[in-house]
This record gives C-alpha cells, sequence and structure tokens, in this order.
C-alpha cells in the first residue's frame, strides 16, 4: 500500500492543512478567542433583500446552483438557503427555491421545511415553493426565466455552482427589478456575476458564508486556517518563482512528487 | 439520531473516497470506489422519481385550478410523459431512430435556442458593466476594449500587431493571475467545507441551522 505517484506532496499539504483546521476548531470548541472575520457585504446584504422582499409583499428566489450533492459549493448552497428560509420565516415572506437536480431537491425542500419549523410556522410552509424545475441545464434555465417575469421576485439569491446558465439568471433577476446576490466558486462565471449583481461572493466567500452567518466560533475556527493557506500558497509561489529564475528546481520536485 | 445517523455514514464513506483516492496498489479500495460511484448513479436516477412528482404536483394543481398560463403547464406534462412512455415502452433504448429523432429534433435545438440568447445577455450585461462610474470601471472597460478588438482581425488591421499582443497579454498575465488566486482560495475553502461537514460541525444542509 503507497501513497499514488504525483499525489504524495497533495496529500501531506492536505493532511496538514486537515489538522490545522480541526485544530481551530478544536480551540473554538474549548472557547479560545478566535479572530474576527472581516466584512463580507454580499453576506451582510442577506438580511437587507430578504427585508426588501418582506416590505414589498415579493418572494425570494434561491438557487443552489446546478451541480450535485457531491460538489462542495452546493452544499454551501444548502448551508445558506437554511439560514434565508428561516429569516423568510421569521418575516412571513415566501421563497421559492429552485432545483436543477433532482438528488439536491429533496434536500432543498427539508431544509426550507426544517427552517419553518424552528420558527414555529410550518402552516406557512408551501411546499409547491421548493421546485425541480429540470436535470437539463437549459430547460432549467428557461424556467428559472419564467420565474422571475411570472412571479417577480424582488430578491435573487443565487449561491452555488453556475456554468453558462450564470447570465441569464443574473440579466432575467436585473430586468425582474430583484435586487441580486450572487457566489460561485466557477471562476469563469465571477466576472459575469460581477458585471450583472448588485452583491457578488468570491470564491472562497462562498464557502465562508454558514461560519459568516451564524457566527458560530466552531465554524469560524476553520476560517483562520484558510487564510493560513493562502498565506503558505502565497510564500510558494513567491519562492518558486525566485528558485525557478535561479534555475533552481527543489520546490517544483517536492511539489510533484 | 435523526441527524447523527446520516453524519455517521457521511464520515465512514467520505473517509473511504478520499483514501481511495490517494492511496495506489490496493485494488479492493479502487473496486471499493467503483460500486460507491455506481451506488451514487442508483440513487440519483431513483431521485428522478421524486423530481417527476414535484413537477406533476405542482403543474397538476395549476391545470386543475385553471390558474393563468395552464395551457404551458398541461403542455409540459404532455411532453414529459409522453417523452417518458416513448422510451421506456416503445423504444427501450437511446439507440432507436424515433428517440434519437426527438432527441436531435426537438431538445437539442431547443437547448441550442436558449444557449445563443446568452449573446443578448452579454451585451446588456456589458453595457452596464462599461459605464465609467469609477476608476475600476474605466480600467474594465479599457481592458475589455483591448481584449475585443486584439481578438478579431479587424483590431489588428485597424491598430497593429500590438493589439492582439496586448490583449494576449492581459488574458495570461493578470487575468490569470487573479483567476489562479481565487482558485488556490476556493480549493482551500472548498477542502475546509468538506472537512467540517464530514466531521459533522456543519450540518444545515441537513435541515436546521444546527440549533
Amino acid at each position: 500500500m503507497t501513497i499514488a505517484q504525483g499525489q504524495i506532496f497533495s496529500f501531506i499539504a492536505e493532511l496538514i492543512y486537515c489538522i490545522g483546521v480541526l485544530t481551530m476548531i478544536s480551540r473554538a470548541r474549548k472557547g479560545i478567542k478566535i479572530p474576527e472575520l472581516y466584512q463580507v457585504p454580499g453576506l451582510d446584504a442577506l438580511d437587507e433583500a430578504i427585508g426588501r422582499c418582506t416590505e414589498m409583499g415579493r418572494p425570494v428566489h434561491f438557487s443552489p446552483g446546478i451541480a450535485g450533492v457531491d460538489e462542495a459549493q452546493t452544499l454551501a448552497g444548502l448551508s445558506i438557503l437554511s439560514y434565508v428560509a428561516r429569516q423568510c420565516a421569521k418575516y412571513d415572506t415566501d421563497i421559492i427555491a429552485t432545483n436543477r437536480r433532482t438528488v439536491v431537491y429533496p434536500i432543498a425542500e427539508e431544509i426550507v421545511k426544517q427552517a419553518f419549523v424552528q420558527e414555529g410556522k410550518i402552516a406557512n410552509f408551501k411546499v409547491e415553493n421548493v421546485r425541480f424545475i429540470s436535470e437539463d441545464q437549459f430547460a432549467y434555465a428557461t424556467g428559472v426565466t419564467g420565474i422571475m417575469y411570472r412571479e417577480k421576485p424582488a430578491a435573487n439569491l443565487l449561491l452555488g455552482a453556475f456554468w453558462a446558465e450564470s447570465l441569464i439568471f443574473a440579466e432575467v433577476g436585473a430586468t425582474a427589478g430583484a435586487i441580486q446576490i450572487a457566489g460561485t466558486a466557477n471562476t469563469h462565471q465571477i466576472p459575469f456575476f460581477v458585471a450583472a449583481c448588485d452583491y457578488c461572493l468570491i470564491g472562497e466567500e462562498l464557502y465562508a458564508a454558514s461560519a459568516y452567518l451564524t457566527r458560530e466560533p466552531i465554524l469560524m475556527g476553520s476560517l483562520v486556517v484558510q487564510d493560513w493557506g493562502k498565506m503558505f500558497a502565497a510564500v510558494c509561489i513567491v519562492l518558486g518563482v525566485l528558485l525557478q529564475t535561479a534555475s533552481v528546481s527543489v520546490l517544483k520536485d517536492i511539489m510533484g512528487k | 439520531m435523526k441527524q447523527e445517523l446520516p453524519v455517521i455514514i457521511g464520515l465512514a464513506f467520505g473517509l473511504f473516497i478520499v483514501i481511495a483516492m490517494f492511496v495506489g496498489g490496493v485494488p479492493a479500495l479502487t473496486t471499493g470506489k467503483n460500486y460507491v460511484d455506481d451506488w451514487f448513479l442508483v440513487v440519483s436516477a431513483w431521485a428522478i422519481a421524486v423530481g417527476v412528482v414535484n413537477l406533476t404536483q405542482i403543474h397538476g394543481r395549476r391545470v386543475q385550478q385553471r390558474r393563468e398560463g395552464y395551457q404551458y403547464s398541461l403542455w409540459l406534462m404532455i411532453c414529459m410523459f409522453g417523452m417518458a412512455f416513448f422510451g421506456i415502452l416503445v423504444a427501450k433504448s437511446a439507440d432507436h431512430e424515433g428517440w434519437k429523432f426527438m432527441y436531435n429534433n426537438l431538445i437539442a435545438p431547443m437547448n441550442a435556442t436558449v444557449y445563443s440568447t446568452l449573446v443578448f445577455y452579454i451585451g446588456a450585461a456589458a453595457y452596464r458593466a462599461f459605464r465609467v462610474r469609477n476608476v475600476e470601471a474605466a480600467v474594465l472597460l479599457v481592458a475589455a476594449v483591448v481584449m475585443m478588438l486584439g481578438r478579431v482581425p479587424l483590431g489588428t488591421v485597424l491598430l497593429g500587431d500590438w493589439i492582439g499582443d496586448t490583449a494576449e497579454w492581459i488574458l495570461n498575465v493578470p487575468n490569470s493571475a487573479g483567476m489562479r488566486g481565487i482558485q488556490i482560495g476556493a480549493t482551500l475553502g472548498g477542502i475546509a467545507t468538506a472537512l467540517r461537514i464530514l466531521v459533522g460541525i456543519e450540518r444545515a444542509h441537513l435541515g436546521g441551522t444546527g440549533d
């Protein structure tokens, strides 16, 4: 039994990273102070968007992206759905959650239902507002477009993994006059969201959302290690550039193992 | 227990997949991983039924109550069930001529049509994004103009080779640097999220916010 060729560095790096995350979580559990998080305007605006819907008497539209449950972005999106649904339940605002994947749909339905249960407003939960549209990418895009035009949500929340349909959603939302908060880690779609939405969560901010929104120290602990990881990556990049410029390939060889 | 059991199952299978990804030379791990992948496909296939039930409930109610635009709901159900019955009872294979005809002449053109509407959305989004309101928008506008002119023959003909070279430089240097920075952050975030879910610290996706 050996570590697969070319995976040794990645295995060790991920192992150290995971140990770091678990250590910080353990420290947070013991009540040791965790550094403050920087402000993420897109996440701060979630309450504002829900409040706008409440004032206007219009629903919130939420999409957890078009990927399945095997994609971390979808799970991050569903965590945000939990928060949004609970806020909607609290303020008696309708939430329309659309899904592309049949595997994601029952999870989304349960999340929204539980949010209404936790707020003691199960009577306000509308099962028909958590919708499976289609497994086909553009059929899903068309379905969401129709919902945006017909039901005119006052907030359009697009948080998960998106591909070519991202701009369709964002532009239709803008046309419908919705406040738009989008977030994805798919780098090729970020420019579309930046151009067409009011707020955009870029890459890691999507994953940090559940910790940021709940402010649970245990969840926030893992975010600190993310920043350490980025610093380590930055040091490796600078060191790698210098070493490669000097024709020294030690770092490259180690990382290639 | 309602939340503990999924966390335990998730942890067991998650760790197994991670180990199978990194450890080589153990055929049992590869076989096991293939089994788990197949199970996922089976679960996904069964989940289709849940989706069909949801669509039927929503659109059936709309037709029953004759709500505005109920004809579209009726048409959706005719197409959904028509395609399903034809596939299951008549075609029985993706190679069936009738099935291929419907796919190639109905579904594929409709997909292409929706995809092609993107060009208009890009135009509208670009118009809003490129309005010069601050320094950042001005930089975006200049970069976009250079990129557009640099990627078409007309730009080179009108302005010379430098426009193409500049566009290439923007794409390969500042753009790549920014994208990779975001990717590094997103990858670290993804690993941390996966770990939080595996060990059951983050369980909002199981319903509720954990309290």
